[in-house]
């Protein structure tokens, strides 16, 4: 375990590594920041003198590395456009963005998990159809058009939710929480509803094919013939055998959730990570985009992790080899 | 073919059934008694015979300005243009007729996709059946270079692609590209490494056949049939996905705009009522994917043993 | 008719299939089971003998049709019940015993839950009475240590001990009767016994009867009261054991008598039909295959001699625990001559598989090995054609008809494919040769041009046997060619074997599970456990007065098929 745990970590690192390069110096192809930054009327000598404050005038790899250690002693840089600490512009919107991401989750997981057991488990009946159906309609509309659509229907024509913006929040442990609020509520329902939506679809899909799975295995009929009722047979020969791929994908898919917020969070004009993922491309503020993408990586790298562990630790099959 | 004509060898003749259901038999086992799934097909077959011939079917060609009149703009459905070209379904604010501005938004969306994943599989389908066959370093390299792309969502990777290279149509296929190759190649070595155990292998290597052909003739043929059942998947996911990157304004540049494009440009007019231009683009987007997601479902319970024959 | 426990009366099931066409899994079938009585249902694969077990329980699958007739259980007929009146019957009233115990019991709960909801679904003991009722259980499958087999999960135990498990779930509620669908056929021979008399002893205890499904003859002969023999779905044959065994009187069980390989005696021939094909049509692939270029070498010299082969397989490190070492095949050395079959027997896992594989090269033996074929180092071999020569030179015979052939190629391409790809022949001539082989295994030449999926098993095997041929080898490797075929496939297949060896002069090395084909097939057997050969000689030595007691262990452990002696 030890062994395993340790290489895991070795190889994350190095992934990260890997990525901060790629990022830092694939970063470096797009648009100059000085050129972003200078005002109209800007004479040559103040051009070099940002770059020389920028310190984007020195070699690349001199900026590489000096980044990095700015990095591990947790400095990010400087936001040519906020001129903040990236670290602080980021920890200041991330929990916003974690906010909808868990909260979607949670609806995906309570909703989407049952509907799939129950189609897998009625293969034939009428409402299996529906959900099948509903489901393949649901992953089908692209996420920004499905925000789209929330907005049209609900701020536009019903006029009952607002279409942007986080709303009242309420501070606990020093982070502002929407969920916590009337007002913040009503902002989140509906971007998180789109997040929600597409995972209730992926999590019933799963659960729908993974119970269709287990039910012809050989084991699923001699509980029958032990004479178990069918109750139990769901609870716990079933569930217990699709849970171990299902906390898998929650854990990649979690991942995958914070990244799709960078584009409900544009519908949204909810100000998490994402926005400001987007926002900074297209003000071309390299420090941001650079720090974000780094972070993410850590973040997705952890997540793996963690699921790798998880996953060995639910399987008997795996736990003891 | 011509000296097989004398030879009286009973084996020479065609009428001997060779045992492999055909084309039509195979195709009515997967979609008898699934209606969606064939509605499906046709609408499939349909959006891509408006995109092929979208610029005869189109009333007006939405990138010639000279085409173009400011009056006509923001007219909602059902108007007519200034030069009498009926606007079935309204125009935008440059005053360009929406049903074009979609005929062409189809054609670029379709057109980006299909290259892409076309593409990407086949690099994917190459780099799996490799790495199966090779083991050793070169498994380990492309299978690492898997994991690095996998433990990125798609989306995220490819706004970093276009993030470092820059915008436009020949960026967006090779960022989808990049993020269609990863989950093929690990599919196809999965299925490769259990086909690599049969025994039918092991009679090739002992009938001293090289690495590629055994690849080629053995591994290949064997081991595709799961790639074919995701691509239609993975076509509508990289319709999506295109769509997306267009939308939030780093895919296709604005002189070539796909749905996703047309979509982003309405969406600013949403909320001063002016639905049209956002919505017709977005449900021909959704009725596309949808289609062939239709398929994609019903292709993958036919492969999936433990559906076969129970539905 | 009241003390019937069974009584199945004129049962048809049918499954409807893809063409609208129905499938009759079982077809008009009747019998009785009397109170304590151990009945065989025999019969080869696609007999339908499951389906019967299954209809009892309640457990065919959804799509499956009752036609006629039906099933009654102590009067009442069961197969009219809804799911929910089962539960009075599955585990309480009757038990079942599946094929494979690895795949029967849960993966991801304990046997501890497994049985213990089992005892609680079917008794009134409840909690820590349950749990005391399941290690009683455990010692009468006499699985030992049962307080500890309690928290273990499946893969941590021997298939063995699963099925223990599985009899101790099945007799918990004291059943009237006990279903086992071929409770053995997935356990080695000397398990197989040892689990077959530990269920016999506990229904007898109990008087519990049974209805034993199976394929093999030799079983049914030493269990059963009563037996019936199913073809098709129908009923062939009934009647007591000793007099089916002995005098068969219907052709299909006097074909399935006579195809049973008996580790008694050495017959020169099956009794079954087949065999090669037709003299004129296989005359000219006979001379294809004579006409192999053979330095025949010195009277009395190996043609293979293999020294001091090891085999170490490294299993890979996984999350929890680091890489091991197992070692398969431990310095085994021995010779095969010109002609001869030398025969390999050993449990699963004996490594006898692996050590063919490395005479052909497809595993790299540990290093110190020395393999001398035709006279020559095969190390030495430096030169692309003398590589490939000899790797054509020696061929196989594979085990699963299934997997050997590529599915995507005809048979024919199958069998010529690679002399095409080698430029050794061209189109035309690989086609030919191909329809003489087909012709020579006693395949219709036509059938070439048919994809795999087409043919049978035992078919699928013909074909591979064509393949080999096809390189005009000295020496064949036969991998089980036959323990996933019928008996009477099996017989026929062990019978074109022969007389192509006698007809080409081939070498054989023959790896079997099974000592009485073993006793037909060779010349000369090694017995094999744990990598190790424990024992080595005439097969007529070896098979009769074994030495070992390894050996000894095997032969006591086979299943008996004496019907002149059955009573």
């Amino acid at each position: 375990m030890l062994s395993f745990v340790g290489k895991r970590l070795g190889q994350s690192a190095i992934l990260i590594l890997i990525m901060s390069a790629l990022v830092f110096f694939g970063m470096y192809v797009i648009s100059d920041p000085v050129a972003v930054l200078a005002g109209e009327d800007f004479t040559e000598e103040d051009r070099l003198a940002l770059a020389a404050e920028l310190g984007v005038d020195r070699p690349l790899i001199a900026q590489y590395i000096t980044f990095l250690g700015n990095v591990i002693r947790g400095d990010f840089g400087i936001s040519f456009v906020y001129n903040r600490p990236v670290l602080d512009l980021i920890l200041e919107r991330l929990p916003a963005t974690l906010e909808v991401a868990f909260f979607a989750m949670f609806i995906g997981l309570v909703v989407g998990i049952p509907l799939g057991v129950y189609s897998g488990l009625n293969q034939k009946a009428r409402s299996t159809k529906t959900i099948s159906f509903t489901t393949t309609v649901g992953y089908s509309i692209p996420n920004f058009w499905q925000g789209v659509l929330l907005i049209l229907l609900f701020s536009v024509w019903f006029k009952v939710l607002p279409a942007s913006g986080r709303g009242d929040t309420v501070d606990i442990f020093g982070v502002g929480w929407s969920l916590f609020s009337l007002d913040g509520l009503s902002h989140l329902i509906l971007p998180a509803l789109n997040l929600a939506i597409y995972t209730i679809c992926l999590q019933a899909r799963l659960a729908r094919s993974g119970t269709q799975e287990v039910m012809y295995q050989d084991y699923m009929t001699f509980a029958r013939a032990k004479g178990i009722s069918r109750n139990r047979i769901v609870r716990r020969h079933l569930v217990r055998n699709i849970l171990i791929p299902i906390v898998t994908i929650t854990g990649l898919q979690l991942g995958g959730l914070i990244a799709f917020a960078t584009v409900t969070e544009t519908v949204f004009s909810w100000p998490g990570i994402g926005k400001l993922l987007l926002d900074s491309i297209h003000s071309s503020d390299r420090p941001v985009v650079v720090a974000y993408l780094i972070l993410i990586t850590l973040m997705f790298v952890t997540i793996n992790f963690i699921v790798d562990v998880l996953y060995a630790l639910l399987d008997p099959r795996i736990r003891y080899t | 073919m011509s000296s097989d004509v004398t030879n009286t060898d009973v084996e020479t003749l065609d009428t001997v059934n060779t045992g492999e259901p055909t084309f039509s038999e195979k195709f009515w086992k997967v979609f008898r008694g699934h209606p969606g799934a064939l509605a499906g097909l046709i609408g499939i077959t349909i959006f891509v015979l408006l995109a092929i011939f979208a610029p005869l079917i189109a009333p007006q060609d939405p990138y010639d300005q000279a085409q173009l009149d400011i009056l006509d703009g923001l007219l909602p459905p059902g108007s007519t243009l200034w030069d009498g070209t009926p606007s079935l379904l309204g125009t935008d604010a440059l005053g360009r007729d929406i049903l074009s501005a979609v005929l062409y938004g189809l054609r670029i969306s379709l057109f980006v996709a299909l290259v892409a994943v076309i593409v990407g599989s086949a690099i994917g389908v190459f780099m799996g059946l490799l790495a199966a066959m090779k083991g050793g370093w070169v498994e380990t390299a492309i299978m690492r270079a898997v994991d690095l792309k996998m433990s990125f969502p798609g989306i995220l990777l490819a706004l970093m692609v276009l993030a470092v290279f820059g915008s436009g149509i020949d960026k967006v296929i090779i960022a989808l590209i990049i993020g269609a190759w990863a989950s093929e190649a690990r599919l196809v070595r999965a299925v490769a490494l259990s086909e690599l155990k049969k025994e039918y292998i092991d009679a090739a290597r002992l009938a001293g056949l090289s690495d590629w052909r055994i690849m080629g003739r053995f591994l290949f043929p064997n081991s595709i049939s799961p790639v074919l059942v995701v691509l239609p998947m993975s076509i509508s996911g990289a319709i999506g996905a295109e769509a997306t990157l267009s939308f939030l304004g780093v895919g296709v540049p604005i002189t070539e705009p796909s749905l996703g494009l047309l979509i982003a440009n309405g969406n600013d007019y949403i909320l001063s009522g002016k639905w049209w231009i956002s919505l017709f683009p977005g449900l021909v987007l959704v009725a596309m994917v949808l289609c062939i997601n239709m398929v994609a479902d019903r292709l993958r319970d036919h492969a999936n043993p433990y559906l076969r024959g129970k539905d | 008719m009241t003390e019937h426990l069974i009584h199945v009366e004129d049962l048809t099931i049918a499954y409807p299939m893809a063409d609208g066409e129905k499938f009759r899994a079982i077809d008009g079938f009747s019998m009785t089971v009397n109170r304590g009585q151990i009945v065989g249902v025999v019969g080869e694969s696609g007999a339908g003998k499951s389906t019967i077990g299954k209809a009892t329980l309640g457990l065919l699958d959804e799509n499956a049709v009752i036609d006629t007739g039906g099933v009654s259980l102590d009067q009442v007929m069961v197969t009219q019940l809804e799911e929910h009146a089962f539960t009075d019957i599955r585990g309480n009233k009757v038990g079942y015993i599946y094929q494979n115990p690895m795949t029967a019991l849960n993966p991801v709960l304990t046997i501890g839950e497994q049985i213990v909801e089992a005892i609680e679904a079917n008794t009134d003991k409840r909690g820590s009475a349950a749990r005391d009722y399941a290690i009683t259980l455990l010692e009468q499958a006499e699985v030992p240590h049962p307080e500890e087999r309690l928290s273990k999960y499946p893969h941590q135990l021997s298939g063995g001990l699963c099925q223990r498990i599985v009899f101790a779930i099945a007799i918990s509620a004291k059943p009237d009767l006990i279903i086992a669908d071929e409770p053995t056929t997935a356990l080695d021979v000397t398990v197989q016994k040892a689990v077959l008399d530990t269920l016999v002893k506990l229904t007898r205890q109990e008087n519990i009867a049974i209805i034993l499904i199976t394929h093999d003859m030799g079983v049914v002969a030493e269990m059963c009261d009563y037996v019936y023999v199913l073809r098709h779905g129908k009923l062939v044959e009934e009647g007591p054991t000793a007099q089916v065994l002995k005098h068969p009187t219907q052709p299909y069980s006097r074909e399935l008598m006579a195809a049973i390989p008996r580790i008694d005696t050495k017959i020169e021939r099956f009794a079954v039909p087949g065999g090669l094909g037709k003299a004129e049509d296989r005359q000219r692939a006979i001379d294809y295959l004579m006409s192999r270029k053979t330095d025949a070498g010195v009277e009395g010299t190996p043609l293979l001699s293999v020294r001091n082969l090891s085999k170490t397989f490294t299993n890979n490190a996984t999350a929890l625990k680091a890489a091991t070492d197992f070692k398969a095949v431990s310095d085994v050395s021995f010779d095969v001559y010109p002609g001869e079959t030398l025969g390999i027997v050993g449990e699963s896992g004996s490594g006898k598989s692996t050590v063919g594989r490395m005479i052909l090269g497809l595993h790299k033996p540990d290093a110190g090995y020395e393999i001398t074929y035709r006279g020559r180092n095969i190390d030495d071999l430096k030169s692309r054609a003398d590589k490939l020569a000899h790797r054509q030179s020696l061929q196989c015979i594979f085990q699963d008809p299934y997997s050997s052939l590529n599915p995507r190629m005809t048979a024919g391409d199958n069998i010529t494919y690679a002399l095409r790809a080698h430029g050794t022949l061209t189109r035309q001539e690989a086609r030919t040769l191909a329809g003489d082989l087909m012709e020579l295994v006693g395949l219709p030449r036509a059938s070439a041009r048919k994809m795999p999926h087409a043919f049978s098993g035992g078919e699928r095997q013909r074909i591979g046997i064509a393949r080999a041929l096809s390189f005009r080898p000295d020496f064949i490797f036969c991998d089980e060619p036959t323990s996933a075929l019928d008996v009477t496939v099996q017989a026929e297949l062990l019978n074109l074997m022969k007389d192509l060896q006698d007809q080409l002069g081939l070498t054989l090395l023959f790896v079997s599970h099974d000592l009485s084909v073993v006793r037909q097939m060779c010349d000369r057997v090694m017995v094999m456990k744990a990598g190790e050969v424990v024992e080595a000689g005439d097969c007529e030595k070896v098979l009769v007065a074994p030495d070992h007691p390894y050996t000894q262990g095997l032969l006591a452990a086979m299943p008996r098929f004496r019907p002149e002696e059955a009573s």
